[in-house]
């Protein structure tokens, strides 16, 4: 387990947060959570995970907010920002603001989200 | 230089203003004519009629009236300085001083050439058609009582012997100013003449300036309501626009919140499905993955209702830019290969070759294909599907192109309404797959149609949609 990545979970929605750390921990990777924006920031700068996997629709800081505080500090330029949103392509009516990793629809079965989360982490190399 | 700087400020005089102006300036000129036929008069009527009086001061008088006649040009001129709400005030008592020098140098040239013997006393009609046109009536008819009086004071002082008369030699009798009922006659008919014609032009002038006025009220007062319509029409769009744009957020955030507890629930299913919180049996199996499906289809629907209001607002435009046919063509058969794979249908794909980009929004294009494939996939049990690309001169055409069962031909016109279903069909969508599909393709300008039995085998259908090409819009 220690040579596993870690994976930090962003997002206001309690259930969802337990279903993907189940998941994620299924497959033996080192899981933490926040439950808003401002809690993530705190959270990434303490346990300094490999790759995130982010909400976009939250109250107070939503998720683009985050990502775009996250991706101008130079200690997590480089980590994967993985966006949950639960709009279909089409929703957002334009582009998504900020360029993260990928954007992921929540909807995506769990099986593929490891598969994505698998695929970000052998390009950064772990 | 001067000139137009002139001619650039009377465009913002009223239409009475100027008028007046012009009229002003008129008289100078007509003045200018005049002096030139006196002084024509009185050649012909000394050298070639040989009327016998004094010519001199008749030229004497030319000059005078020459000199005023420079001063008025000047002052007419002067007067488009004046502020507008002077102009007209100024103007008159510019016309008053023109009207009452004229007559004066005209009783005096009268005096001069044989008073009440001149037939050309009967001119001074001008002078009062020109007050009654110029000026106010009751001032006009002032001018006219004083031309009267003038000339009645010329008469009476020449008939008493106050005032020395000069007769017209060669032309008329030198007594005839004595005599005492033709000069009484002569000054009735002017009398007549002159309160006549002062009353015409008045009148007539009065009420084309009262037309003027109307004209110009009428003018103002449907700017104004033109005006005030206009702002009214304006308030009405923006805050239409800013109720679609409340309306636009709303539906983001409902499709947040309808979505997010789907996305858990089939989260924790997932988990039970694959034996995270222990075994589970068969039946139980099956229930859970019924209850994943019936989600995976509510969420369907609930993205396609919130499409709807999307399309219908004209959000598409902020999506469209080049895209490629061929790419979403691709991108179809990439994710839906494997479905046709699973039934063993063969699923073709005829692109021509260097096919040009379109204008189009990727995405929705990319959704209408898919349905469009989807459903073919759905209703065709053997043979194949093939999606066809043309270019066209204006256009690009997609065709899907099935083996299935086909359309029964009375469903045919419902076939793209809200929430419709085939009778046929044992696969149950939300019914809104091809009603979307049409608001997307007439969003983009194009059309959307179905044929069926489309095969040579009397069977399967053919759904055709178009995109413009951008130069065509």
């Amino acid at each position: 387990m220690s040579n596993k990545a870690k994976i930090l979970v962003v997002d206001d929605d309690h259930d969802l947060v337990e279903v993907l750390k189940a998941v994620l921990e299924g497959e033996s990777y080192d899981v933490v959570v926040a439950y808003n924006g401002k809690e993530a920031v705190a959270k990434a700068k303490k346990e300094n995970p490999d790759l995130i996997l982010l909400d976009i629709i939250m109250p107070e800081k939503d998720g683009f907010l985050t990502a775009e505080e996250l991706k101008k500090d130079p200690a997590f330029a480089k980590t994967p920002i993985l966006a949950l949103t639960s709009f279909s392509g089409g929703d957002m009516g334009q582009p998504f603001p900020f360029e993260v990793e990928e954007y992921i629809m929540k909807s995506t079965s769990p099986k593929d989200i490891l598969k994505k989360v698998a695929a970000h982490l052998e390009r950064k190399g772990i | 230089m001067n000139n137009n700087f002139v001619e650039g400020k009377e465009a913002e005089f009223t239409p009475e203003e100027a008028a007046l102006i012009l009229r002003l300036k008129v008289f100078v000129r007509w003045r200018w004519g005049a002096i030139f036929g006196i002084i024509i008069a009185t050649i012909i009527a000394s050298l070639v009629s040989h009327i016998g009086f004094p010519t001199l001061p008749v030229y004497i008088l030319c000059v005078f009236v020459a000199f005023y006649n420079l001063l008025l040009w000047h002052l007419t001129l002067r007067l488009k300085e004046v502020s507008t709400g002077l102009l007209l005030a100024k103007g008159r008592a510019i016309g008053i001083i023109h009207i009452y020098l004229d007559l004066i140098a005209f009783t005096v040239l009268m005096h001069l050439t044989g008073g009440i013997e001149n037939p050309f006393i009967f001119l001074f009609v001008l002078h009062v058609i020109t007050a009654g046109i110029l000026l106010h009536y009751r001032t006009a008819y002032t001018v006219t009582t004083v031309a009267f009086l003038m000339i009645t004071a010329m008469v009476m002082l020449e008939y008493a012997g106050v005032i020395p008369h000069v007769n017209l030699e060669g032309f008329i009798l030198p007594y005839r100013y004595r005599q005492a009922s033709r000069v009484l006659a002569i000054l009735a008919a002017l009398a007549v003449v002159l309160y006549g014609s002062t009353y015409l032009a008045s009148a007539i002038s009065g009420e084309l300036k009262k037309r003027q006025r109307q004209v110009l009220k009428l003018q103002k007062q449907l700017l104004e309501e033109k005006t005030s319509e206009l702002d009214m029409r304006t308030h009405e769009v923006d805050k239409l626009e800013e109720q679609k744009k409340h309306f636009l957020s709303f539906l983001g955030m409902a499709a947040h919140d309808l979505k997010a507890p789907l996305a858990a629930i089939q989260g924790f299913l997932w988990l039970i499905l694959n034996g995270y919180t222990g075994q589970i049996n068969a039946k139980q199996k099956d229930m859970l993955e019924r209850s994943n499906r019936r989600i995976d289809g509510l969420g369907g629907l609930i993205s396609d209702l919130l499409d709807i209001p999307r399309i219908e607002a004209g959000q598409l435009v902020h999506e469209m830019k080049e895209i490629s046919l061929a790419e979403i063509v691709q991108r179809c058969v990439d994710d839906l290969g494997n479905i046709a794979k699973g039934k063993g249908l063969d699923l073709n794909v005829e692109l021509p070759e260097n096919l040009p980009a379109i204008y189009g929004s990727d995405i929705r294009i990319q959704q209408v294909l898919t349905n469009l494939v989807n459903n073919a996939l759905n209703y065709t049990m053997w043979g194949s599907v093939t999606i066809r690309v043309s270019d066209f001169d204006t256009e690009q055409q997609v065709e899907v192109i099935d083996t299935g069962i086909g359309i029964p031909p009375e469903e045919l016109p419902r076939l793209f309404s809200d929430f419709f279903r085939g009778s046929n069909v044992a696969v149950k969508g939300t019914g809104l797959g091809l009603s979307i599909s049409k608001r997307i393709i007439k969003a983009h300008g194009g059309r959307i149609w179905a044929e069926s039995p489309y095969a040579d085998s009397g069977k399967g259908s053919k759904f055709t949609f178009t995109l413009p090409k951008r130069s065509t819009y």
